[in-house]
This record gives structure tokens, sequence and C-alpha cells, in this order.
């Protein structure tokens, strides 16, 4: 703690000074109350659960984390392709009939794969 | 264990044992809010003008850095107490500023109407002759009523630098801001408490 250097700062808190030394028993009382209610709070357990947030936290980014980069379809997929031969039909002249006849197609599209067909 | 442990344990029946550096914690904490506590309550009221929500801010102020800030080193404890301090003086001028409104709006008396007398019903323990008293009571009146027409940031730099004795350093902590802008707000303070209070001025 500084003391103030000047004359006329040194008057004013010699002035203040007096002012604390007058305070009365009341005051001083309720100050005494008030310094024993805050150390209490040192006797006060702190709630478990303020103790483990940061590290719930933590664990919950984690596996979050985790659970993004092991997603299969963040994964195997190629954003892109599907959505460019979507376009592709869908612009076609005849995408109208090919919608109609969707389910034939997909089973051509199986069968094709399986070597059924052709 | 050790016989200041075992003291602990007696006084406080029922609260965990965490030994003797949190007697001492504790011991520290004491001894520093006890130095502070008085000169802390009269720049609260100054403040506010307002004894029993000075009392109020004060406690709070020190519940709070028990709270959050008793395992921050001895050093710390003063700035961090006047910051506590200080912003519970801050709100309460908002909550004020809000209240008066909204008495004003319902056609009520604002409470800063109220006539405040800082040392009224203050025994002199000193034990001074009457006329001595209130010359005192008089010059701290005026010194009380000069330091509260002050703009916020000097008043609170001038208490914390003058009345509290911290240093730059410790009172920029305390205010949040630089310590340029401690020096730039107390020196400005002391210039226009000079203009008011000439009469503290040495001869």
């Amino acid at each position: 703690m500084n003391e103030p250097d000047d004359t006329f700062e040194k008057k004013l808190k010699a002035t203040f000074d007096a002012s604390v030394d007058e305070l009365d028993a009341a005051r001083l009382s309720r100050l005494n109350r008030s310094r024993h209610a805050a150390l209490a709070e040192l006797q006060r357990p702190r709630h478990q659960w303020s103790i483990w947030m940061p590290a719930t936290g933590v664990a919950a980014a984690v596996v979050v984390a985790v659970m993004v980069m092991q997603s299969p379809t963040a994964v195997n997929e190629i954003p892109g392709t599907a959505t460019v031969t979507d376009m592709e039909i869908l612009l076609g002249e005849d995408s109208i009939e090919m919608l109609e006849e969707l389910e034939f197609y997909s089973w051509i599209d199986t069968a094709e794969m399986e070597g059924d067909v052709g | 264990m050790d016989v200041s442990t075992t003291v602990f344990a007696v006084s406080c029946p029922g609260t965990p044992i965490t030994g003797t550096r949190a007697l001492q914690k504790e011991r520290q904490l004491n001894q520093f809010l006890a130095e502070v506590e008085r000169r802390a309550l009269r720049i609260a009221e100054i403040g506010v003008r307002d004894r029993d929500e000075a009392l109020d801010l004060v406690q709070d102020a020190m519940i709070k850095l028990v709270r959050n800030y008793s395992e921050r080193s001895h050093e710390e404890w003063a700035p961090l107490f006047y910051r506590i301090l200080q912003n519970g003086v801050r709100d309460w001028h908002r909550r004020q500023a809000v209240r008066n409104r909204v008495m004003v709006w319902f056609g009520r008396k604002s409470s800063d109407d109220n006539d405040y007398d800082a040392i009224a019903a203050a025994p002199d323990p000193a034990g001074r002759a009457p006329d001595e008293e209130l010359q005192s009571s008089q010059a701290m009146q005026r010194l009380e009523a000069a330091v509260h027409e002050l703009p916020t940031r000097q008043r609170e730099a001038f208490m914390l630098r003058t009345f509290e004795g911290l240093d730059v350093a410790g009172t920029a902590m305390a205010m949040g801001c630089s310590q340029g802008s401690v020096k730039t707000h107390y020196s400005r303070a002391v210039h226009s408490l000079r203009e008011q209070l000439e009469d503290h001025r040495p001869e």
C-alpha cells in the first residue's frame, strides 16, 4: 500500500482515516458478521458437477469428434458424384419416362451388377 | 494431527477437516478482510451514499472474493476485492437509475431526494470535544460531497489511490483499465478536489 506524497492528499487521507475511526459499533458489528459469513464460504464444498464440468465437456467434444470422423457417410461417400448424376437424369429429355419406370430401371441396374442380364 | 488442526476441527463440527493449509488460508483471509473492511465500507458509503446498501455491497464483495479468489496470491486480494466492490457500486447505480425512472413513471419520489448524513449518529470513540468533533465531521462532509461529485472513474481512481493506498498497478487492476488511465483519472480528480477544497491546501 502506498502513502500519498502530496501534503494536500495527505490531509484528505487523514480526514478520511478519521471518519474510518469513527465508525459506530453497529456498523463494526455488521462488518464482523459479514466477514465471518464470507469465511464460511471456505467450508462450503463445491458442487461435484462444477468440478467435473470441464472434464465432461472435453470428453463430450472428443466423443463427437470421433463419431464424426468414424461416420461411414463422411468417409466413404464422394461428395458431388451422386448429385451430378441425379441432375443429368432430371435434365434429360426422357427423365419423366424414366421416373415413371424407376422400379424397372432399378431392377435392371441390380441385375447387371449381379450378371443376370445381358 | 497438529494442534491447529485439532482446534479447527473442534471449532467447526461437521465440516471437513482440510488440514493446516486451509486453516492458514482462512487466517490470512480473515486478516486481510479485517484490515480492509472499514475503509472499504467508507469508500462504498461515499460511492452509494447509503449505509445499509454500502454494508450489503461490502459483504457481497467479501463473499465473492472468498468464493472465487481465495486461492489467488495474497498480493492480488486487495485489487480483486476492490474490483468486485467497484463493480458492485456501479451495478447499484444502474439499478437505482432504472428504479428511479420507474418511480418517476408512477409519480413517486426518487430515492436520491433523501438527505444523506454520513457522520450523523456516529459517536466519537476518540473522546474529542464537541467543537473539535464538529470540525472533523464538517471536513469529512465537505470531502465526501466533493469526492461524490467527481466523475465515476475519477472518483474510483482517487479513492483507491488515496484512501485505500493502492499503487498505480493495483488500482489499474481494480478498475480494469490501463495504468496510464489511472494516472489521468487520478490527476484530474486531485485537480478538481484542489479547486473545491482550497482550505485543505498547504500554506
